[in-house]
């Protein structure tokens, strides 16, 4: 069932078990999973079906440190959330990226990727995605991994008509849970805002928050401010440790042959760190992507190249003259390190249209992925040489120590922690089954539980870690 | 020259003679172009390289 409004679904007399914040794809996952268990459970969704400037204004905020987008652009608010402007990319955090690193601190999670693996056959179900092929060693330090471009499913859009078709799940559209009331061991209710004003208060036996990784830690913040924390009890590291991907162009590549590597149907290829090099070097994860550069690029870059070493480029230009696709722009995303520093706060100015503040995103990249962004990249050129695979020319700012330029990717959209999963309370939110420490009916679905970011897209991960939950709650709650 | 060497004791002139060898070592090696490793990894003006594409 789908409901434009909290009017109209307050008079179709549904009793939920479970009332879930937000349709994106963990919200929409975790509910059809509860719904097929044939548990009732309403989902709240603060837009429409559609989006709206009026909707987006909610989401805007400030952001201290490093440049970062607006944060009313780099998320969307409504049915289907975040997954109406994802791109579509897709791979499962790496195994390493769950493994504590002794060189980072406050990485590991207390879960391991085989906990997830047994739900990735519904995620590609859901994501409509082919098997994945395992990673490719090029070297000891390098391998090829595979990042799938998916349909990008639009989750909204997707799963509407099987919802509206369903009995046990309600979606509630233009109804914003502003704020969750607890007494220390449950959350007693969500208090609405619907069609311009305060719409009362909400019950429900078990709230799951999956609202966005912005979104999730603002909610319970403003939450545990207005209960006197009395909805994330231990509230230390609330907000706290959140990640991005940082996203730049780190050079180029003039490459023997573009055909040595497996491409996508976009002719790009990604690789990635061993293990073994990322403990040698102590550097996270990091994914470069090699995207075939545009004929002009690649003239300008044998004539760089000829200054250096002639006989090289003049090798490299006969090939050019022979297979145009030769050369390559190199694009580094890597893993953030979860730092307590990066954090998302309440404003102290600026309130939204029913009182909430705005989120303050505080994020400033670390001088270990500045190590990570260079070694990564030697690491692959050596590779590259090694092998006379290619040769690679680090960008000029990466190699002097220049500040990060701000007319580039910058990031991923990818927002992750703040509610982080863990054992130890003062440096995590929720348990390993998404619980909110010490309170009893309260989940959090979504990128924000993520401890460790690794460097691929998350929203395959949030489908696992959704399609987990969904099952931990359909053993939990009884009908 | 020799004048020096009048003044220097027959003691001093043999212990000078047997440390000559050593003096080698503070000496920087010159490279023999035979050892040179055609495919170390440089890194020169942002290129990663081959040492052998300099040639």
């Amino acid at each position: 069932m789908i409901f434009d409004s909290y009017e109209a679904y307050k008079q179709a007399d549904f009793k939920p078990k479970v009332c879930i914040l937000g349709s994106g794809p963990a919200g929409t996952t975790v509910a059809r999973k509860l719904g097929g268990a044939g548990i009732p459970v309403v989902v709240l969704e603060a837009g429409s079906r559609e989006f709206s400037d009026e909707s987006q204004d909610f989401y805007r905020g400030a952001t201290v440190g490093d440049f970062y987008f607006d944060l009313d652009i780099t998320r969307l608010r409504f049915m289907g959330g975040s997954s109406n402007h994802w791109a579509g990319w897709c791979r499962v955090l790496d195994k390493q990226d769950f493994e504590p690193k002794a060189w980072a601190p406050d990485t590991g999670w207390p879960i391991s990727r085989a906990d997830i693996e047994p739900y990735l056959r519904e995620v590609h179900d859901i994501l409509e995605l082919p098997d994945f092929r395992p990673d490719v060693p090029i070297s000891d330090d390098i391998r090829w991994v595979q990042l799938i471009k998916s349909p990008a499913v639009r989750f909204g859009e997707k799963f509407a008509e099987e919802v509206d078709r369903s009995r046990n799940i309600a979606v509630v559209l233009n109804t914003y849970a502003t704020e969750l009331a607890g007494d220390g061991r449950r959350v007693t209710g969500a208090r609405l805002w619907s069609d311009g004003q305060d719409a009362g208060t909400f019950t429900a036996d078990y709230f799951i928050t999956c609202t966005g990784g912005l979104e999730n830690s603002r909610l319970l913040l403003w939450s545990n401010r207005r209960s006197n924390g009395g909805v994330v009890p231990n509230a230390n590291a609330l907000g706290r440790y959140w990640m991005e991907h940082p996203t730049f162009e780190g050079g180029n590549a003039i490459l023997a042959d573009y055909g040595e590597f497996e491409v996508d149907a976009s002719n790009e290829a990604f690789f990635s760190p061993t293990l073994a090099a990322m403990e040698r070097l102590q550097i996270l994860n990091f994914g470069i992507r090699l995207i075939e550069s545009p004929y002009p690029n690649v003239k300008r870059l044998i004539a760089d190249l000829a200054c250096t070493a002639p006989d090289m480029a003049e090798w490299m230009s006969s090939q050019l003259d022979q297979r145009l696709r030769c050369a390559a722009q190199l694009y580094v995303a890597w893993e953030q390190a979860p730092l307590a520093s990066n954090r998302i706060e309440l404003s102290k100015a600026d309130v939204d249209h029913a009182g909430v503040p705005r989120v303050e995103l505080h994020w400033k990249k670390s001088p270990l992925e500045r190590r990570t962004l260079l070694e990564g990249l030697r690491l692959f050129g050596t590779t590259m040489a090694q092998k006379n695979l290619g040769r690679v020319r680090i960008a000029d700012w990466i190699g002097n120590g220049g500040d990060y330029p701000t007319n580039e990717e910058t990031a991923g959209h990818h927002h992750m922690g703040g509610t982080r999963m863990g054992t130890d309370v003062l440096k995590s939110v929720v348990d390993a089954n998404c619980k909110v420490h010490g309170m009893d009916n309260l989940y959090v679905g979504g990128s924000s539980v993520f401890c460790t970011s690794g460097q691929c897209n998350p929203t395959t991960t949030i489908t696992a870690l959704a399609c987990r939950l969904g099952d931990h709650l359909g053993k939990v709650i009884t009908v | 020259m020799s004048h020096f060497l009048k003044k220097m004791s027959r003691r001093a002139i043999v212990q000078a003679l047997i440390a000559l060898p050593a003096l080698s070592l503070f000496r920087p090696a010159a490279a023999d172009p035979d050892e040179i490793d055609p495919d170390e990894i440089i890194e020169v003006n942002g290129w990663i390289l081959r040492r052998s594409d300099l040639a």
